[in-house]
């Protein structure tokens, strides 16, 4: 359908005037990330929207290289945070997805498990300050506190309906008959799905999993509540960049924020098509 | 949202019925189904049967983790339902709840028409459309708590927003947004709409994409204009969509907390204080679990009667 020049014109001013708003907060934070500590630490008048004296002073700070211009010193570097962040989000999307895909599988195929659907939904749909009190006593229980297993197990339950709502849709609408041929073979049913559902399925395996480890890898209170100093994770640690003489270290801060930020816009975008699918638990598809 | 996905879902299953009738009767692939789902079973009994009990008895007693007697010994802590008499008094918890309540409604409307309007311009191919439409989608991908230090950077008195401000209006701004008790929460606002925008807008545009081209083509011929197009061929085909996008972002938006509570930590004072950031203060700097618990199984119960109440409701509509 051809358009007319003005609605051309107006739909551009509208959405580079969207795309401003989009991008200026993330723009402003990866300014901040490379100024040198007197342009991040400026105000009002004196504010640089760009950096001037571009450095990666921020970064060599949070790694814990001393930097001849920030008057403190970090007690503890962000390795280890990062380190946490990844252990907890790697294993808690590998617990999501393994129990999730066999379970969307037994019941895509089988009919196994009939609850889980409405079961994990009503997972989701409570917020997770309400359960916190029971999981923090059989945590500390367990002797998982403030440990990153601690941390995969949690994130792996909280995302499981997740995993299983987008296996089971990616299941649903894969074509039966290679299994059924297989299985008319004389192959048994479990070695079909291992040895030629899964691997058929890998594609839309790994767009599940991206999308459950973006999800774990975003949590912020379920760390804040079970770990305390150990295993904290990148957004808790984040809040100890400051000091009572400098005030907020904004410049450590953002740069943090950058490295915990890349990860999943880029897997994000990666698995575009995939979201709507991902965020309505199946209901829609792109 | 849960209601249409449980309803395909049975569709579904009545479906696979029908395929696999023949294959699935015997034993083996009944056993196998039941091995499959036993991982995913168990983790939901894991985090819902137990934690809910042990929720249940320690919201009826003063039990809190200073008591210096284990969860279990709570009992000798019983205080008569008198954590559940205080919930009904308790006036932070109110206004909390309904703090909560004011930020979804300003919240989950503004991201809804803002999503739909981008939506209905991204409706057609036009040069650039797949760079724009990934740059759209990146404020839902960032981490809520790293959202949260930015816009906590970008509202400081001495900041980026007030310099914008400044150089529109001619005139130095210095409004201490984060320290106003009624700014802040208008800058919790703005920070959960700049996130949450583009997830209605992808949301809204996968539906816009589905409504059939030739019956627009066809009112276009009899003579509606857009808007009429749009509200009597458009927003009936997306009733659905609309419904699930609106549920997504309400439920999400009622747990609000990872952004606001880096910005504000629910200040100034209580002035942000939003129903998750409540609990937590009350489970980290009160302490006292009892109550905790007692405000959890509440707000667990009503969601509950909630949920199964939309979900009967969309149901009928279904059927009618």
């Amino acid at each position: 359908m051809k358009r007319s020049v003005p609605f051309e014109t107006f739909r551009y001013v509208a959405i580079l005037a969207a795309l401003a708003v989009t991008l200026v907060p993330i723009l402003w934070m990866v300014s901040m990330a490379f100024k040198p500590i007197a342009e991040w630490s400026a105000t009002g008048a004196d504010l640089t929207w760009w950096p001037k004296q571009p450095t990666l002073d921020n970064f060599r700070f949070i790694f814990g290289e001393s930097t001849s211009n920030l008057i403190v010193a970090l007690d503890r570097t962000a390795a280890k945070p990062i380190a946490s962040s990844l252990l907890s989000a790697i294993f808690g999307t590998a617990i999501a997805m393994g129990a999730g895909t066999a379970a969307a599988y037994g019941l895509s195929r089988f009919g196994s498990g009939q609850n889980l659907p409405l079961a994990l939904i009503q997972l989701r749909l409570f917020p997770p300050m309400a359960v916190m009190i029971p999981v923090m006593i059989m945590w500390s229980f367990l002797n998982f506190m403030d440990s990153w297993w601690g941390l995969a197990l949690i994130y792996g339950i909280v995302t499981l309906p997740f995993a299983f709502w987008l296996m089971k849709t990616f299941f649903d609408d894969m074509p039966r008959e290679i299994e059924e041929a297989a299985l008319v073979e004389g192959c048994s049913r479990l070695r079909v799905f291992t040895r030629i559902t899964l691997p058929m399925m890998r594609a839309p395996l790994a767009s599940a999993a991206l999308f459950v480890f973006i999800l774990n890898w975003s949590d912020y209170l379920i760390a804040l509540l079970l770990t305390t100093r150990e295993w904290v994770t990148i957004p808790v640690y984040m809040a100890s960049l400051s000091s009572s003489m400098t005030g907020q270290l904004y410049g450590a801060k953002a740069a943090l924020g950058l490295i915990a930020a890349v990860p999943p816009v880029v897997m994000g975008i990666a698995i575009q098509r995939h979201l709507v699918r991902g965020l309505t638990f199946g209901a829609l598809k792109q | 949202m849960n209601a249409t996905a449980i309803m395909k879902h049975r569709d579904a299953a009545v479906s696979d019925g029908e395929n696999t009738a023949a294959g699935v009767t015997d034993a083996e692939a009944a056993r196998l189904g039941f091995r499959l789902t036993l991982p995913a079973q168990i983790l939901v009994l894991f985090i819902s049967a137990f934690p809910l009990l042990m929720q249940l008895y320690i919201s009826l007693t003063d039990w809190s983790p200073l008591s210096g007697i284990g969860w279990w010994s709570a009992w000798e802590l019983w205080n008569n339902f008198a954590n559940y008499t205080d919930l009904a008094a308790d006036g932070r918890f109110w206004s909390a709840l309904g703090r909560t309540a004011i930020v979804m409604l300003v919240c989950v409307p503004a991201e809804f028409l803002l999503g739909l309007a981008l939506a209905t311009l991204f409706m057609d191919e036009f040069p650039g459309k797949r760079f724009f439409y990934s740059v759209m989608l990146m404020p839902m991908m960032v981490v809520p708590a790293v959202a949260g230090y930015m816009f906590f950077m970008l509202f400081q008195s001495g900041g980026p927003v007030n310099d914008l401000l400044s150089s529109l209006t001619g005139f130095p701004v210095t409004v201490a947004w984060l320290s106003d008790p009624t700014l802040a929460l208008v800058a919790v606002m703005i920070a959960d709409i700049w996130q949450w925008t583009p997830l209605m807008f992808l949301i809204l545009l996968a539906g816009l994409v589905g409504v059939p081209e030739d019956q627009i083509k066809a009112a276009t011929l009899l003579g509606a204009n857009a808007w009429q197009r749009f509200t009597t061929i458009v927003l009936p085909k997306m009733k659905t969509i609309i419904v699930i996008a609106l549920a997504i972002r309400v439920i999400e938006n009622f747990k609000i907390f990872d952004t606001l509570y880096i910005m504000t930590g629910g200040g100034p004072g209580v002035a942000t204080e939003t129903i998750s950031v409540y609990i937590y203060k009350v489970t980290t700097q009160d302490l006292i679990w009892g109550y905790v618990a007692a405000i959890a199984l509440a707000i667990l119960v009503v969601l509950s009667v909630v949920a199964v109440l939309a979900m009967k409701r969309m149901a009928q509509g279904r059927e009618a």
